[in-house]
C-alpha cells in the first residue's frame, strides 16, 4: 500500500509538471502575441475601430467682377434624435412635430426606433436649428451643414450652375471650376463599437476641413440684370421661345453677361414647370436638361447675316473685294444650277461692296465667297478660329457643324457666304466677330478671372494669354467702319444710339427645316465703333409676328448698350466726329 | 496512511480554525485553496462585469445583467461547496453508480428534449432553471472513476482492466462529445490523466501524448490529405486552415479569431485598463463567455494573463498537495480527476484564444459567464476540499 502510494504521488507530481509545462507553452505564446505581435494587432484593431466622420469643407463662393457674391453657402441643420439619451419622449415628439411641421406619428415612430441615430429631418434652417438647440432636449442632435445658396435665384442660371446633394457641381462654372471651389473636407476619427456606434470619451482625431477657394468672375450682375430684364421684355413682348444675349469685352474676351432667357430658379433647379410635375423619371431627367441648357454654349444655330461680316472680312483682308467695288443684285443669284435669292425681292440693284454690307445683301457676299473660292474661303474659315471651339470655361460646348472642304462646292460656299446651310453657337460668332474688330487677334471667352483661397491669402489669376493675329489691323479697321455704316444708315439702324458710335450688324436666320418658317432673328453690335469695349449678340428664337432682326433684335441691343455704357465708363461722343470718320481703302 | 508531513504553514491557522475539537484528531482544512476559489470567482465577475456591460447595457438595459446572474449562482454554490466539504467525501462513493446511469439518462434526455439555445441543444431545464448536462457528467465520472480504480487496486495496471475503465468512459465521452465536442475532450481528458495515475504504464501514455502531438504538427497536411481522400468535409479543412492562417481565411470564419487576437495583442505588456477594452464592445462574440480570457489580456496586459495562468497554476499546485496527502487512493483519486478537470480547460481556453489549437468552445472555469459551470466546479471544490479535510494533523 505505501509503495503504491508512493507510485501515485510520483505520477500526481508528473501530471502536474506537465500540465505546467503546457500553461508556461501557453504564457510563452501570450508573450509572442502581446510583445512581438502587439504593434501589429493593435493596428489592425485600431482601423477596424476608427470611424471617419466627414466635416464638410465650405464650397468657395463665386463673385461677380465687383466682388458681389452670387452663389454663397447657408447653413442649414440637420435635426435627429438618439432614442438611448431620449428623456422625456412625450416632450420631443411634441416639440419636434410641431417646429419642423411632421406629423406626430411621424416622428413618435422614429424617436421610438431604436437605432443609434435617427435623422428627423434635413435642410432645416439655421434659425429653427437654433431654436431646436437652445430647448435643450436630451436626445435631440442638430448638426449644421452647408448648402448651395444663391442669393439672385435665377440670375445666370444656366451659367453658373448649381450643385447636388453633396455639394459637387452639376452644371455651369460649378463643374467646370470644381476642383477650385469645393475645398478639401475634414475628418473626424473616432472610435466605434462594432454596431458602428461612437464611443463616448474616446480620444479622437480631428482633421479640420479647407474650404474652397472664392472664385471671381468677370460677369458684372448689374449688367446681367438689366440684359435679363431686356430679354425677359422682348420674349414677352414677341412670344418668343427663348432669348439670349452675351455680352462681353471684345479686347480681352471677358463675359460681362450672359442671359439664357428662360432661366430657372438655382435655389430649386429640380422644380418641373407646372403642368408637367407628373412627368415620368426619364422624362422628368430630359426636361430638366432642356431647362437647364445654355443655348449660347450648347447648342448650335445657323447665323444667317450675322456671318456676312465673316465673308466680308476674308474678302478684304485676301484683296479679292474693295470697299467701293461695284456689285449688282437682281434679287437673286444663280450659281451653278441653282437660283439663291436675296432678302429684297426686287433686289437692291446697282451697290457697292460697302452699300452690299448696308443693305445685306446676299448675292454681293456670295460673290465675295466666289471670288475667294472654297479653298480659300477654307483657308479663313479656318483661320479665324470658327472650326475650332471657342474654349470657353463653361462645359459641354457644342462644335461647329460645318460641310467637309472636299464636299464643299460653288452652291454650299454661297450659303456658307450668307451665313446659312452650316451651323455654329452664338457664343463661337461673337468671339470670331470680336476678334475681327478688336485690330484682329483671337480671343478666348471666359468668365473665370481669379481665385482666392478662403483665409485670402493666396490669389491665382487666370491666365488667358492673347490670342493669335487672324486678320490684319488694317481690315479690321475697316470691318468696324463698315458694321458702323450699317448700324448709322443700313439695316441695322434700329440700334443707333445718340451720342454712342454703334456697331453692328442684323440677322434673320431661318429655322431648320424651312417649311416651318420659324426664325431665329438677331443682332450682334459694339461699341464704341472707332475702339470696341463691348459687343453684344441677341439671339431671340422663334418670335411670332415681325421676325426681322433688325426690326425687333437691333432695338434690344440699343437699349441695353444706352444703359451699360455710362455704367462701364465709356464716354458719349462728340456728334461731329461721326462723319469725321477715316475711311480705309 | 502514516505520517506524510501536511502543508506546514497551514498549521497554525488550522490551530485556530477548530480549537475546541480537541478529542478528535486534528484535521486540515485548505483555506489557501478556499480563498484562491474565492478570489478566482470574484476575479471573474468583475471580468464578467468588465466584458459584458458594454452589450448588457445595448441589450438588456443592465450593465451588470450577466455578473449579477453569475454572482448569484456563484454564491448559491459557494454554500453547496462548504457544504459539501463538510461531509467525509466517502459518503460521496455511494452515488458513484445512480450517477453514472444518471448521466447516461441525461445526456440522451437532453438531445432528445434539450432546450435550443443559439442553435445548440445543450440545455436542460424545467421551468425557469436550466443546466448543462454535461457539466454534471465530468463529475459524476470523475467520481465513478474514481470508485471503479480503488475498487479495482493494483489490478488496474492489467491492460484488460484498463480496457474496462476506458470502456466505461468511452461511451459516456462519445455521448457528451455529439452533444458538445469541447466536454467530450476534456472528458477523454480527465479519464487520460486519472488512469496516468492510477496505472504504472509508461509507454501507452507516452505514446498517445506523441500521436497527439504529431497530429497537432502536421495537422494542416494530414487534413489536406484526409480531405482528398474524402474522409473530411471540406468545411471541415476550413476549421484548420482558419486556425493555421486567420488573417487568409477571415471570410472563412478566421474573423472570430482574429478578433480575439486583436484584443490580445492591443493589450500589449501592461494592457489598456480595467473597463478599456474596445473588442468588448461587440468585435469579440459573447465577449465574457468562451472569449473572455482575450478581454482580460487586452485590459490588463501581458501581466495581468500570465498572473492569471500562475493563479490556475497555483490552484492545481494545491490540488496535488491534497491528492498526495490523501488519506487514501480514493480520495487522491478524486483530487486528480478535478485536478485534470480544471487544468486541461484553462489550458484548452487559453489555447483557443490564444488560436493555438482550432477554436471550439471551451470557457474558462470560474471566470466565463456561465451558470451550470460554475455551480458545478463549487461543487468540485467541494469535494477536494472535503478531501483536504479529511487529513489528519499529527500533533
Amino acid at each position: 500500500m505505501n509503495e503504491n502510494r508512493t507510485h501515485h504521488r510520483g505520477r500526481i507530481t508528473a501530471a502536474m509538471l506537465i500540465l505546467t509545462l503546457a500553461a508556461a507553452v501557453l504564457a510563452g505564446r501570450l508573450c509572442y502575441l502581446m510583445i512581438v505581435r502587439s504593434e501589429h494587432y493593435s493596428q489592425m484593431a485600431e482601423e477596424l475601430h476608427q470611424r471617419e466622420r466627414t466635416i464638410k469643407a465650405a464650397r468657395g463662393q463665386i463673385l461677380d467682377r465687383n466682388g458681389t457674391v452670387i452663389a454663397t453657402n447657408r447653413t442649414v441643420c440637420t435635426i435627429s434624435v438618439v432614442h438611448n439619451q431620449i428623456e422625456d419622449q412625450e416632450k420631443v415628439i411634441q416639440v419636434l412635430s410641431k417646429e419642423l411641421g411632421i406629423s406626430e406619428e411621424t416622428v413618435r415612430k422614429k424617436v421610438e426606433t431604436y437605432s443609434s441615430r435617427e435623422i428627423i429631418k434635413t435642410n432645416v434652417d439655421k434659425e429653427l436649428g437654433d431654436k431646436i438647440r437652445d430647448m435643450r432636449m436630451a436626445g435631440v442632435k442638430v448638426d449644421e451643414d452647408y448648402k448651395r445658396y444663391y442669393p439672385y435665384d435665377s440670375l445666370a442660371s444656366k451659367v453658373l450652375g448649381f450643385t447636388g446633394g453633396d455639394n459637387q457641381g452639376i452644371i455651369g462654372l460649378e463643374v467646370e471650376y470644381e476642383e477650385c471651389l469645393k475645398g478639401i473636407n475634414g475628418k473626424i476619427l473616432t472610435m466605434a463599437d462594432a454596431a458602428g456606434v461612437e464611443i463616448e470619451n474616446a480620444a479622437e482625431d480631428r482633421i479640420e476641413p479647407i474650404a474652397g477657394n472664392d472664385l471671381q468672375i468677370s460677369l458684372d450682375v448689374n449688367i446681367q440684370k438689366y440684359a435679363e430684364q431686356a430679354a425677359y421684355q422682348v420674349m414677352e413682348k414677341k412670344g418668343a421661345k427663348g432669348v439670349s444675349v452675351i455680352i462681353m469685352n471684345p479686347q480681352n474676351g471677358e463675359i460681362l453677361a450672359m442671359v439664357n432667357a428662360p432661366e430657372f430658379d438655382l435655389n430649386h433647379p429640380f422644380v418641373l414647370p407646372e403642368g408637367q410635375e407628373n412627368a415620368g423619371e426619364k422624362e422628368k431627367q430630359d426636361l430638366l436638361n432642356q431647362i437647364w441648357r445654355n443655348s449660347c454654349i450648347n447648342d448650335t444655330y445657323e447665323p444667317g447675316s450675322t456671318f456676312k461680316i465673316i465673308t466680308a472680312a476674308a474678302g478684304l483682308e485676301e484683296g479679292v473685294v474693295k470697299l467701293e467695288d461695284h456689285f449688282s443684285c437682281p434679287g437673286f443669284r444663280i450659281v451653278e444650277d441653282r437660283k439663291i435669292r436675296c432678302h429684297k425681292v426686287g433686289g437692291h440693284g446697282s451697290e457697292t461692296f460697302l452699300q452690299g454690307m448696308m443693305n445685306s445683301c446676299n448675292p454681293v457676299l456670295i460673290d465675295v465667297g466666289q471670288r475667294l473660292g472654297v479653298d480659300r474661303y477654307y483657308k479663313y474659315f479656318e483661320q479665324f478660329g470658327l472650326k475650332g471651339k471657342t474654349g470657353v470655361d463653361i462645359p459641354g460646348e457644342a462644335s461647329t457643324i460645318m460641310h467637309k472642304k472636299e464636299n464643299m462646292k460653288a452652291v454650299e460656299l454661297a450659303t456658307v457666304s450668307f451665313g446659312q446651310s452650316f451651323q455654329i453657337t452664338p457664343l463661337q460668332l461673337i468671339t470670331t466677330v470680336s476678334s475681327i474688330i478688336n485690330g484682329g487677334t483671337r480671343v478666348t471667352p471666359h468668365f473665370g478671372i481669379q481665385w482666392t483661397s478662403a483665409d485670402g491669402e493666396t490669389v491665382h489669376k487666370y491666365d488667358y494669354p492673347e490670342g493669335e493675329r487672324i486678320l490684319s489691323e488694317e481690315t479690321s479697321a475697316t470691318m468696324r467702319y463698315i458694321l458702323e455704316q450699317v448700324v448709322a444708315e443700313g439695316s441695322g439702324k434700329n440700334a443707333k444710339l445718340e451720342g454712342y458710335r454703334i456697331g453692328g450688324k442684323t440677322a434673320t436666320s431661318e429655322k431648320l427645316p424651312r417649311s416651318l418658317k420659324k426664325y431665329i432673328s438677331s443682332f450682334i453690335g459694339f461699341a464704341p465703333a472707332d475702339n470696341p469695349q463691348v459687343i453684344a449678340l441677341i439671339t431671340i428664337n422663334e418670335p411670332e409676328g415681325v421676325y426681322y432682326g433688325g426690326t425687333i433684335a437691333a432695338p434690344v441691343i440699343a437699349d441695353i448698350f444706352k444703359n451699360i455704357l455710362p455704367y462701364l465708363g465709356i464716354p458719349e461722343t462728340e456728334e461731329e466726329t461721326v462723319s469725321a470718320i477715316r475711311i480705309y481703302g | 496512511m502514516s505520517g506524510r508531513q501536511p502543508v506546514r504553514q497551514e498549521e497554525g491557522r488550522q490551530a485556530q480554525a477548530q480549537p475546541r475539537k480537541k478529542k478528535r484528531p486534528r484535521r486540515f482544512y485548505d483555506y489557501s485553496l478556499l480563498f484562491t476559489i474565492i478570489f478566482v470567482t470574484v476575479f471573474g465577475l468583475i471580468m464578467i462585469y468588465s466584458a459584458s456591460s458594454y452589450m448588457a447595457q445595448l441589450r438588456y438595459d443592465d450593465a451588470g445583467y450577466f455578473m449579477k446572474r453569475q454572482a448569484m449562482i456563484a454564491a448559491g454554490g459557494f454554500v453547496g461547496m462548504i457544504l459539501v466539504s463538510k461531509i467525509d467525501y466517502h459518503f460521496y462513493a455511494k452515488f458513484a453508480v445512480v450517477s453514472y446511469i444518471l448521466s447516461y439518462i441525461l445526456m440522451i434526455a437532453v438531445s432528445l428534449v434539450g432546450r435550443e439555445v443559439n442553435g445548440k441543444k445543450r440545455w436542460l431545464g424545467i421551468g425557469p432553471l436550466s443546466f448543462q448536462p454535461t457539466e454534471f457528467v465530468k463529475i459524476a465520472l470523475i467520481l465513478t472513476l474514481a470508485v471503479v480504480i480503488t475498487n479495482m487496486g493494483k489490478r488496474v495496471n492489467d491492460i484488460k482492466n484498463m480496457g474496462i475503465i476506458v470502456a466505461m468512459s468511452v461511451p459516456l465521452a462519445g455521448l457528451v462529445a455529439a452533444n458538445n465536442l469541447s466536454s467530450g475532450l476534456i472528458i477523454c481528458g480527465i479519464v487520460f490523466v486519472m488512469l496516468f495515475v492510477a496505472t504504472d504504464k509508461k509507454l501507452i501514455f507516452a505514446s498517445c501524448m506523441g500521436i497527439a502531438g504529431f497530429f497537432y504538427c502536421f495537422a494542416g497536411q494530414i487534413g489536406h490529405f484526409l480531405e482528398t481522400i474524402g474522409l473530411l468535409h471540406s468545411y471541415q479543412l476550413e476549421r484548420i486552415n482558419v486556425w493555421l492562417n486567420p488573417e487568409a481565411y477571415a471570410q472563412e470564419g478566421g474573423f472570430q479569431v482574429l478578433q480575439g487576437l486583436y484584443a490580445i495583442g492591443s493589450g500589449g505588456l501592461l494592457g489598456k485598463g480595467l473597463g478599456e477594452s474596445i473588442q468588448k464592445m461587440g468585435f469579440v462574440p459573447e465577449a465574457q463567455n468562451d472569449m473572455i480570457f482575450s478581454i482580460i489580456c487586452e485590459e490588463l496586459g501581458l501581466f495581468g494573463a500570465v498572473s492569471v495562468i500562475f493563479i490556475f497554476l497555483f490552484m492545481i499546485y494545491r490540488f496535488m498537495l491534497i491528492a498526495n496527502n490523501a488519506p487514501d487512493l480514493f480520495g487522491a483519486l478524486l483530487v486528480v480527476g478535478v485536478m485534470g478537470h480544471i487544468a486541461i480547460q484553462v489550458i484548452l481556453n487559453i489555447a483557443v484564444v490564444t488560436n493555438t489549437i482550432p477554436n471550439t468552445g471551451i470557457t474558462l472555469p470560474f471566470i466565463s459567464y456561465g451558470g451550470t459551470s460554475v455551480l458545478f466546479l463549487m461543487l468540485e471544490m467541494g469535494i477536494v476540499l472535503s478531501v483536504s479535510n479529511q487529513i489528519k494533523l499529527e500533533k
